[in-house]
């Protein structure tokens, strides 16, 4: 699809990079960010990736409209692929306790499988951190293997827990802080998903990939404690290769 | 400390310009309701624009000054007094510590500002004092004020340069009907060109759901989609006018999620959002269809007014 041009107001602009969600499309929205990074437009003040789209806030004092989308074009024109940092994965250890996991064994029932094969299922394959949205540090993240077929709740909740983690078909997000949600639950984080007080408070970036980790409940118990002392720190490796 | 609150209003939060920078971590940025009440403020007490303060919603707080500084109102009439006597809107006045400054409920608008010369000493999150109530970050422990509240200044002043000067014509916010210009898009074509029209040329009416985060409208006859209300979700702007698949507009505030899967078939343009910010549940919202061109004109005509204000006060903003 060629890149669409859309405006937000007089002060922000869209550049849509594709109809579909899409690790492609979505890696092209990467890949101009860094280039706006890199090589910035005077005037662009904040831009937000979202899965298929870069929104591109600007000051039109310093440059107008047409002029912005003239030099979007430019940097377009050599659009590599997504930043080196997106190739880092990071991992969360996550519970399948039945404490956090609500929804564990209708997801497991509806997918026709044991509770054991649906954790493999869920927390084998890395997952790919599309876009942060919602809510502070909320990652909408997807894996590209073995996808769910349950949809959401009929009827949401009108409270889940901060660091539950959240299935519908081959997503899975991370919950910062309790908030409603139709979506299920199937199990929980002790990390923090976001952390005012640290300099980088979000624990996943948009362009991350994630591998869910299963603890015990003892673990996590542990790993929590060393969260709030502030000992823990979140293992990483360097993704092998992207599909 | 410099001030403490004894009554908190119905809502009172402190707000700087907004905090930047945080979007694509799903921040949202907050900051005033009405930018430009909000600057008006903060350029008559010597501040630059985007300077800590006060925002007040329907009515004020009453706040036991501790330390003298000057003060200037701005926003919707809210009859401020000190010691019970009336003190006019839209200018600098020195208040003297022991002093209590009080406010009436607002009339001819819905929102008043009140900043300090120098600013309040909150805590800086993320870049920024705003506070956003929904994700508790910003201003006083990320909520609306409570009485017992103190709040310090930073560098409060007991005169300032041409004093004299520092007063406005308060401004009049439109009343029971309002006019918004819109940019059209981004996902105007999920709508046929009629429906376009048709949004342009009916009017809607604010609802009760009216708060920070956005406001809904409600037409006598729903927009129709070509397909329906859903798009792949991307960013949310001030003045985003979302129309989930219900066809009833709602137009996304300070406090707006950063993020959204409804489509937005226009953009409030920013000069027209204070009209937005001063309205109550009832008033009748038309909306009127401009370009871009003329969209960015009258925003940069509003920051020449405002930077002409500061140079006129000797300050730069």
């Amino acid at each position: 699809m060629e890149a669409k041009f859309l405006m937000g107001g007089e002060k922000s602009l869209y550049v849509q990079l594709g109809d579909e969600i899409s690790l492609d499309v979505n890696q092209k929205v990467r890949g101009l960010m860094h280039n706006l990074e890199t090589d910035p437009i005077e005037g662009v003040v904040e831009m937000v990736p979202t899965y298929a789209a870069l929104l591109i806030h600007y000051r039109p004092e310093k440059i107008l409209y047409d002029q912005l989308v003239e030099e979007v074009k430019k940097r377009m024109a050599d659009a590599g692929k997504a930043d080196e940092a997106s190739q880092i994965v990071k991992v969360v250890p996550i519970c399948y306790d039945k404490e956090f996991a609500l929804d564990l064994e209708d997801c497991a029932k509806f997918e026709n499988v044991s509770v054991e094969e649906f954790i493999r299922m869920h927390s084998e394959h890395e997952y790919y951190v599309y876009m942060l949205g919602f809510a502070p540090g909320h990652a909408y993240m997807a894996r590209f293997e073995e996808p769910f077929h349950f949809k959401r709740r009929e009827s949401p909740r009108v409270k889940i827990n901060g660091g539950s983690i959240v299935v519908g078909e081959n997503l899975s997000n991370l919950i910062p802080f309790d908030q409603p949600c139709g979506w299920n639950v199937v199990a929980a984080t002790p990390l923090k998903v976001c952390d005012y007080t640290k300099e980088d408070p979000f624990l996943a970036h948009a362009g991350d990939w994630v591998k869910y980790q299963p603890v015990s409940r003892k673990e996590y118990d542990q790993i929590k404690a060393d969260v709030e002392r502030g000992t823990y720190k979140v293992e990483t490796y360097a993704k092998k290769a992207v599909k | 400390m410099g001030i403490v609150v004894e009554n908190p209003g119905i809502q009172t939060t402190v707000q700087d310009e907004g905090r930047f920078g945080y979007q694509q971590y799903g921040v949202s940025p907050a900051g005033p309701m009405d930018t430009k009440s909000f600057f008006l403020a903060n350029i008559l007490v010597g501040n630059k624009r985007g300077e800590s303060a006060l925002e007040m919603t329907f009515m004020g707080p009453t706040l036991k000054f501790e330390k003298d500084n000057i003060i200037a109102v701005t926003g919707a009439n809210v009859s401020p007094t000190v010691n019970n006597e009336p003190i006019p809107m839209y200018q600098a006045v020195l208040v003297h510590a022991g002093d209590t400054v009080a406010f009436g409920v607002a009339t001819g608008g819905a929102r008043a500002y009140i900043a300090f010369a120098g600013g309040l000493d909150v805590p800086v999150v993320m870049g920024s004092k705003a506070t956003l109530m929904r994700n508790k970050i910003g201003g006083v422990e990320g909520r609306k004020l409570e009485k017992g509240d103190a709040i310090g200044f930073v560098n409060p002043k007991t005169s300032l340069p041409k004093m004299e000067m520092r007063k406005l014509e308060p401004e009049k916010f439109p009343q029971k009907e309002v006019t918004l210009r819109v940019v059209t898009g981004p996902q105007d074509t999920a709508f046929s060109e009629e429906e376009v029209r048709k949004f342009f040329w009916y009017s809607a009416t604010i609802t009760n759901e009216f708060d920070r985060m956005g406001c809904r409208l409600e037409r006598e006859e729903p927009l129709h989609h070509i397909k329906d209300g859903n798009t792949i979700s991307d960013g949310i702007v001030f003045g985003s006018i979302q129309v989930p698949t219900n066809g009833q507009p709602i137009i996304m505030l300070a406090d707006r999620q950063t993020t959204g899967g409804y489509t937005k078939i226009g953009t409030v343009i920013s000069v027209d959002l204070p009209k937005l910010a001063q309205s109550v549940p009832g008033y009748k919202v038309h909306f009127v269809r401009v370009g871009i061109q003329l969209a960015q004109e009258l925003y940069l005509r509003q920051q020449k007014e405002l930077k002409n204000l500061e140079r006129c006060l000797g300050q730069r903003g």
